[in-house]
């Protein structure tokens, strides 16, 4: 058995337990701040952790974090901030605009002061902090590919002291170059075929029928 | 179960990169099924004594929920603050963000109400991908026979028939919203949409992005409803009740606030019940790969206002869930690997079954190896080998690039995945039935809308992978839109729980008993009690 300590109470769990096992094992209730319960892309099980021995807290999911002997957990509850810039993505036409239009709706992108603090914060080690710097240079591409694992745990956005929003600016560009962008040739000619009348559903065709 | 064959023999006998031996098939598909399969054999259905589906069937364990008594009483809501809506979508995954986002488009104020918090729901744990016909080799007649065949023919040929003609149209609106897709090479316009075969399937149709189609789905529909301004978001606000009116419509819900236990009245024109499905219940007490506000919710309060519902005797047990390590039991190894071409090996080191067939024969031919002792034991967790190693060797960097999800759960069960066989034994997975709707997403009893995975009628008795995608989203539309239209004031009519008080009535005739409640809320282990949590006193009746 392992023993640690999760909000502030004492708890047993067997080797290789993540916290919220453990935490659930030990007969705690457990309604908030889980989600997907172990494939790590829901983002909801946010924790504090500190390891025995360690000075530093780092954050973490708790449902792709083990339990180890001695640790600290705290859960980080999920949170709204209430001021932020609001758009549709479906609202921005001009992509020559995308370096004003990221400026405009993610003002303090521009004032990022490389502290590293959303990198450390990543619970996925993603190179959030280049990320952003790339966006406000304008290489898109490269920007989005940095987030394409980003599950919007947000823990970089409560992170940032200057409260950037990466994530959310990182999926804004990634919406931005797949709605002005991706125009598939598969696709728009299916699309056309169908609203054309070309294509039908046949319900009478043998392969509708069950096998007698 | 007799025991499986030693870990350590099988792994003897395994040879990465060596075609195995493929055991001879010696019986029919049906044989299969029948004999292996869990909604098959003696203790697979019961007869539902109450409800509008009485005498029909049933799997037992959701039968229990589904003719349970109600979680709250008249007293419990008296004095309860009351909210109005023009449109109440329940559930914050893909199909009730879309039903939102549809319905707020067109003036309609919305509350989208979650159990959870915004996005938690089995959407964004999807992997494999999306089915739509796009290509050349494709169509839509060929999705809609593949889909009616892969569900044994028990679909309803007309919904099926609109979801595979919605499916191009979907695929464009996400990509409005700013879905990305995996395209055949780099080449945003007028490149093609990269596609692949699902099991089951006569062409390829899958349209994915990497293997995390649904975390890139639900981000992108989660901040779109999180930014719009016609839609309000109430996270940790489960549904517990739903409203009905004197003439049995629905006419709204009770929700409970987590944060400040308490209830609140929400009265609305329509109802959109996207609430999925029932895998936390553990149905025949299998592992699941559901996320953890999956049990059947939506479900129990539909059919207990009078909503008919269609095969629930049926439900989807995925292939390859983890069997080992025992901490990641359940968890899910998508399609997309026996997609790309792994096979399954089981203790004798022979392949046993098509891969590509249905998920329902191929799970059963896993149960039956492990049945027949042929299956491998680790530290008491029983199943065959995923073999990951001789599909890298076949295609090197195709774990690194394509099957990104997969090298990732790999590590968490401590292996590489390049060197190693997952251990894997079937995980229930998807309620195959649910609520009757029509076209609009519209149930037997008036106001009340469903979408997604709480319904049936798509999938029949079996679901191809990638239709689940494409339901919530073709439908969630289609009841946001029509939900929206509908006309009248808010509170033409009087509203309160007068169908729980009936429903009692025919609980205690059918001699059940009244302190076996629904909705579950959450799984038994999470150690939650609604009655507890809101301080009220247990029920007399009770």
């Amino acid at each position: 058995m392992v023993c640690l300590s999760i909000e502030g109470r004492q708890i047993e769990a067997p080797a290789n337990c993540s916290i919220l096992q453990a935490f659930v094992h030990a007969g705690e209730t457990l309604v908030e701040g889980v989600g997907c319960m172990g494939q790590g892309v829901c983002g909801s099980c946010r924790v504090m952790v500190r390891r025995s021995g360690e000075q530093e807290v780092k954050t973490a999911l708790a449902c792709e974090t083990l339990i180890e002997d001695g640790m600290q957990v705290a859960f980080l509850d999920y949170f709204t901030t209430s001021a932020r810039h609001v758009y549709r993505i479906e609202d921005i036409g001009d992509s020559w605009q995308a370096l004003h239009t990221i400026g405009e709706i993610f003002p303090e992108a521009s004032h990022c002061r490389h502290c590293s603090g959303c990198d450390r914060a990543c619970p996925k080690g993603l190179d959030v902090q280049r990320g952003v710097n790339l966006a406000v240079e304008g290489k898109l591409g490269a920007s989005s590919e940095v987030f394409d694992e980003c599950v919007m745990c947000n823990l970089c956005t409560l992170a940032c002291p200057d409260h950037i929003r990466p994530n959310h600016l990182g999926l804004f560009v990634r919406r931005m170059i797949a709605a002005l962008s991706l125009r598939p040739a598969n696709l728009m000619r299916r699309i056309q075929q169908i609203e054309s009348g070309e294509m039908t559903i046949d319900f009478d065709a043998p392969g509708a029928q069950p096998p007698r | 179960m007799p025991a499986g064959i030693p870990y350590e023999d099988a792994h003897k006998r395994y040879r990465p990169g060596v075609m195995p031996t493929v055991r001879s098939d010696d019986g029919s598909v049906d044989e299969l099924l029948k004999g292996y399969h869990p909604d098959h054999g003696p203790n697979a259905r019961v007869v539902l004594s109450v409800g509008v589906n009485r005498g029909e069937p049933c799997q037992p364990d959701l039968a229990r929920y589904l003719q349970a008594n109600a979680l709250i009483d008249d007293v419990d809501i008296a004095g309860a603050q009351l909210v109005t809506t023009d449109v109440l979508v329940i559930g914050g995954g893909g199909g009730g963000c879309a039903a939102a986002l549809i319905a707020a488009k067109q003036g309609t104020r919305v509350i989208l109400a979650t159990k959870l918090r915004l996005g938690d729901s089995n959407t964004v744990m999807a992997e494999g991908g999306i089915q739509a016909a796009v290509g050349d080799d494709d169509s839509p007649q060929l999705h809609f026979e593949d889909t009616l065949r892969a569900g044994h023919f028990c679909g309803v040929p007309e919904l099926v028939a609109q979801m595979v003609m919605d499916g191009p149209d979907v695929i464009r609106w996400l990509i409005r919203l700013g879905m990305m897709f995996d395209l055949e090479e780099d080449r945003p316009i007028g490149g093609n949409l990269l596609r692949k075969k699902p099991g089951g399937a006569s062409a390829a149709r899958i349209l994915s992005y990497r293997d995390y189609t649904g975390l890139e789905m639900m981000r992108v529909l989660r901040e779109a409803v999180d930014l719009d301004p016609g839609i309000e978001v109430w996270n940790r606000c489960p549904v517990v009740e739903l409203l009905s009116d004197e003439w049995g419509r629905c006419a709204g819900a009770v929700i409970y606030n987590l944060e400040w236990r308490t209830f609140v009245l929400v009265r609305a024109r329509a109802v959109i019940l996207a609430t999925g499905g029932a895998g936390r219940l553990h149905l025949n007490s299998f592992p699941t790969s559901n996320h953890y506000g999956a049990t059947a919710d939506g479900l129990v309060l539909a059919y207990r206002i009078g909503a008919r519902v269609r095969e629930l005797d049926s439900f989807q047990y995925h292939p390859t869930g983890i069997a080992y390590p025992p901490h990641l039991a359940g968890g899910l190894i998508s399609e997309a690997a026996r997609s790309a071409g792994a096979k399954l090996i089981n203790g004798k080191g022979e392949r046993f079954v098509d891969e590509l067939k249905p998920r329902d024969v191929v799970a059963s031919a896993i149960l039956r190896e492990c049945a027949q002792g042929r299956g491998i034991e680790r530290e008491g967790q029983i199943g065959v080998f995923l073999d990951t190693p001789t599909l890298e060797m076949e295609h090197p960097g195709i774990l690194a690039k394509r099957l990104v999800t997969l090298r990732h759960l790999a590590h968490k069960c401590g292996h590489d995945a390049a060197q190693e066989p997952f251990l894997v034994y079937p995980t229930l997975h998807y309620q195959n039935g649910g609520v009757a709707i029509d076209k609009d997403g519209a149930t037997s009893v008036p106001g009340l809308y469903c979408v997604g995975e709480v319904t049936g009628g798509f999938h029949g008795r079996n679901r191809l992978m990638g239709n689940a995608l494409l339901d919530i989203l073709s439908m969630g539309r289609r009841a946001g839109t029509k939900a929206a239209e509908l006309g009248g004031r808010v509170m033409a009519s009087r509203a309160g729980i007068g169908h729980v008080h009936a429903w009692q009535r025919e609980l205690t005739l059918a001699g059940l008993p009244l302190h076996v409640k629904a909705p579950r809320l959450f799984p038994d282990y999470a150690h939650f009690d609604l009655r507890v949590d809101a301080g009220l006193h247990s029920s007399a009746r009770g």
